[in-house]
């Protein structure tokens, strides 16, 4: 008995599906909504790989890292890594890296640029962007960074060539610096 | 009166916080670098010696200029001479920089580039060939000129004219 209620139920069911799909076929409906949304306008910093610089790992994102690979006053350098000056005192190593702004639904016409360390730098090293040396609070980078386009800089680190056990940077241990930036809307 | 208030209040409200929040964006970049020690070498002419040309690189020339057992010889050209050859030399400066190292010192070795059966190399008095790095000095000093004379002795029996030429490879390792 409950089979044959459920068998009767489908049937109807059908029925009434295949009504349904006729109708549609024959007739037209319309309708509309009513969207409704606010534009939040913001500003979004990005990390690009430069063409003349290291690979950036993550590139394309808010958190990228730069590796130098080994580095030295005279010898070799990995691909993307120049050697602008070598002095008595200290070398210097530079690569390239692009910063992205992107901007939406802000009347601002272009951004400022600051960066600053986290934290203290490994022993015997001075890191710069360009040419503005980096120390744990926020340095002026750029005061008039264009938005939606890379914008290449240069960053360079300023390395001491004393030996590690006269106040140098250790041999042989990569040394990391994480660099935090900020870009704020003009 | 207490409406027009009113309003200002709350026009007051709504523009303080649009100006108090500046839109800003914020990234990290994260930097990776491996020091290592290194050593360079260049040559830098000697104020007694004959002007390099390339001095102050790794890729130096030492022109003598014409030589004989009895003339005239160039300025920078120092020569002696013996019962059947003649020896012309130069003071040439190699100054071995350090960076990152600890090293004390360093040992210097050179080769000639090319075999020569006919006359005789020294660099810093130590006879050098193409058969074997040889060594000049094994302390030497760091970031300073030294100086190792280039000497090459002559057969009385070359023929006038003949052009002597080499290229002698110098290595410097830090002790």
């Amino acid at each position: 008995m409950l089979n044959k209620s459920n068998s009767i139920r489908m049937t109807v069911y059908a029925a009434l599906l295949l009504a349904g799909a006729s109708l549609w076929a024959q007739t037209t409906a319309s309708g509309t909504i009513n969207a409704v949304f606010l534009n939040e306008s913001g500003i979004a910093l990005i990390f690009d790989t430069d063409p003349g610089g290291v690979p950036l790992g993550a590139s394309g994102t808010t958190a990228v890292t730069a590796n130098f690979g080994t580095v030295s006053a005279f010898g070799p350098l990995a691909g993307g890594v120049t050697r602008p000056s070598v002095t008595a005192a200290t070398f210097t190593v530079r690569t390239r890296f692009d910063v992205q702004v992107i901007e939406s639904g802000l009347a601002s016409a272009n951004y400022t640029l600051t960066a600053a360390l986290q934290g203290a730098a490994p022993v015997g090293f001075t890191y710069a962007i360009d040419a503005v040396t980096l120390t744990g609070a926020a340095q002026t980078i750029q005061v008039n960074g264009a938005y939606n386009v890379d914008v290449p800089h240069n960053l360079d680190l300023i390395i001491s060539t004393a030996s590690p056990t006269g106040g140098g940077p250790s041999v042989g241990t990569p040394a990391s610096q994480t660099i935090n930036f900020t870009a704020t809307a003009n | 009166m207490k409406k027009l208030i009113m309003i200002a209040i709350a026009a007051a409200i709504m523009i303080v916080p649009s100006m108090a929040s500046a839109q800003t964006a914020s990234g990290t970049l994260t930097v990776t670098a491996t020091v290592n020690g290194s050593i360079s070498l260049v040559f830098n002419s000697d104020a007694a010696g004959v002007a390099l040309t390339g001095s102050g690189t790794n890729a130096a020339t030492l022109a003598f200029g014409n030589v004989s057992a009895f003339g005239a010889v160039g300025a920078g050209v120092v020569r002696t001479t013996a019962a059947a050859s003649f020896t012309v030399s130069s003071a040439v400066d190699v100054n071995v920089t350090k960076a990152n190292s600890a090293s004390a010192n360093y040992t210097l070795k050179a080769q000639l580039g090319a075999a020569d059966a006919t006359n005789t190399w020294q660099v810093g008095g130590v006879t050098v060939t193409n058969a074997a790095a040889a060594t000049v000095t094994a302390t030497g000093a760091y970031a300073t000129n030294n100086n190792f004379p280039v000497a090459i002795t002559v057969p009385f029996a070359t023929a006038s004219g003949t052009v002597i030429s080499n290229t002698i490879n110098y290595t410097a390792t830090a002790n």
